[in-house]
């Protein structure tokens, strides 16, 4: 087994059918999990805010930090792949929320906002999904069956 | 429940913190210490210079030429830089390899520790007030009660889960609940036994419920390290046990005139300052509990 490890603002993509890719302690950030059942390649990221507008200088260096910049910059590494978009099953994780009854720190559901809104205009369905509520999670996709995981406080739950 | 004197039983069974940081930290608050005292304290000190000396030469710092010395270092990143250095490098050496009762190793205690420092910080840049000279310290050392109740909480680990399973409650009033004190009361005690400056200990005994510090008109330092704990948690840093179970101090957030556009502005800025930074730890490395 091969662990592709996707860090805070990070994408990272595989056609190793021994690699397991993951995320750990996804938060408020959203986990986009992308996978090929024809051509058998995963993809993930990892980011941790809605909209690049925030820092554009970040979201050149790094456009994974951002739904925005990273989202079609993962669904274009995997067509540069040879994946195609009908092909693909796509599943999300994360976007929690502390204790808040004001909303300041609203970023998980500003970040799935934005991710339903990029998904509606470029007609992808979510296939599955396990997002908001108080948990931390890991998400884990095993690329050569597309099994995805998903771990909180120990247990763990197929998504 | 447990008993004030398992509570200083634990904190006796921790090493010792740095006595040369805490002398820096009353440095640090004097507008009339210059760099002479500061390099006065440190160079004493082999352990601490050898800490710096290898952080400030790292790649992170791309300083241009090799330092060799305490004084140099201080020369060239400036006298709060090599304070923040140090007290990363005193913390550092107390944290144990795991915290099992939060279901977290040193790393994730590490990363989290770093990035509050960092954030508060950034925070109060962000809002443009007059930083506290001991807020990234502060930040750095607002959990240390976790150090001291962890194992209490491990021997409960399941009653603990299930309380956090059941929803509601923060993971603070899960430890009050099944230990009769939290992590803020006893770091505080940990913090005096330490002989931390008064301002960082208030910082640890408040950091969850910084309205009721100064009955109720708050304090910039401890709202600060709040914010920066909430910010933390939301960007992944510190997940443990409790996940995201954190109660939000709205009072706190409305002091600091913080809007949710301050918060993912400095949460953009901080990531790269915070991966720089939680490198220095002993203990990186990859994964976390979750």
């Amino acid at each position: 087994m091969t662990l592709v490890t996707v860090e805070i603002a990070d994408l990272k993509t595989s056609t190793d059918p021994d690699a397991v890719i993951v995320t750990y302690a996804l938060g408020s950030c959203i986990a986009v999990i992308v996978y090929d059942p024809v051509r058998k390649a995963g993809g993930m990221i990892h980011y941790m805010l809605p909209m690049s507008e925030t820092s554009p200088e970040k979201a050149k260096e790094r456009p994974a930090m951002f739904a925005d910049t990273g989202i079609p910059l993962l669904f274009h590494t995997m067509y540069e792949m040879g994946c195609k978009k009908t092909d693909l099953i796509v599943k999300a994780a994360g976007g929690g929320a502390l204790y808040d009854d004001h909303g300041h720190f609203a970023i998980g559901q500003r970040n799935y906002t934005i991710l339903r809104k990029m998904f509606w205009k470029a007609g992808v369905m979510i296939a599955a999904e396990d997002v908001g509520g108080s948990k931390s999670r890991t998400a884990r996709l095993f690329v050569g069956t597309g099994r995805c995981t998903i771990n909180s406080v120990g247990e763990e739950t197929e998504l | 429940m447990i008993e004030r004197i398992e509570i200083l039983a634990g904190i006796k069974k921790l090493p010792a913190f740095s006595s040369t940081v805490v002398r820096l930290s009353s440095l640090v608050n004097d507008p009339e210490a210059g760099p002479g005292e500061f390099e006065a304290v440190v160079q004493p000190d082999m352990a601490l210079t050898a800490n710096l000396l290898r952080m400030a030469n790292s790649a992170y710092f791309g300083l241009s030429r090799r330092i060799g010395s305490a004084r140099e270092a201080i020369t060239l990143l400036g006298v709060r830089r090599v304070f923040e250095l140090g007290a990363m490098a005193a913390v550092d050496a107390v944290v144990p390899e795991t915290l099992p009762g939060y279901g977290i190793d040193a790393n994730v205690f590490w990363c989290h520790s770093v990035a509050v420092a960092v954030i508060a910080e950034r925070l109060s840049k962000e809002r443009k007030l007059a930083t506290p000279a001991l807020t990234f310290t502060a930040g750095l050392l607002h959990d240390i009660g976790k150090l001291v109740i962890s194992s209490f909480l491990a021997d409960r680990i399941e009653a603990l889960h299930s309380e956090l399973a059941s929803g509601g409650l923060s993971l603070m009033a899960c430890e009050q609940k099944l230990l009769g004190a939290d992590h803020a009361q006893i770091g505080a005690d940990l913090g005096a036994v330490w002989n931390l400056p008064e301002e960082v200990v208030k910082v640890i005994a408040s950091h969850h419920t910084p309205n009721v510090v100064n009955e109720g008109r708050g304090d910039i330092l401890v709202d600060l390290v709040h914010a920066a704990d909430c910010l933390s948690h939301s960007m992944g840093f510190g997940a443990d046990v409790g996940g995201m179970n954190r109660q939000v101090d709205d009072a706190a957030i409305a002091r600091l005139g913080l809007r949710h556009i301050d918060l993912e502005h400095v949460a953009s800025r901080a990531l790269p300052e915070i991966e720089g930074l939680s490198q220095f730890g002993r203990s990186q490395r990859k994964g976390t509990s979750a």
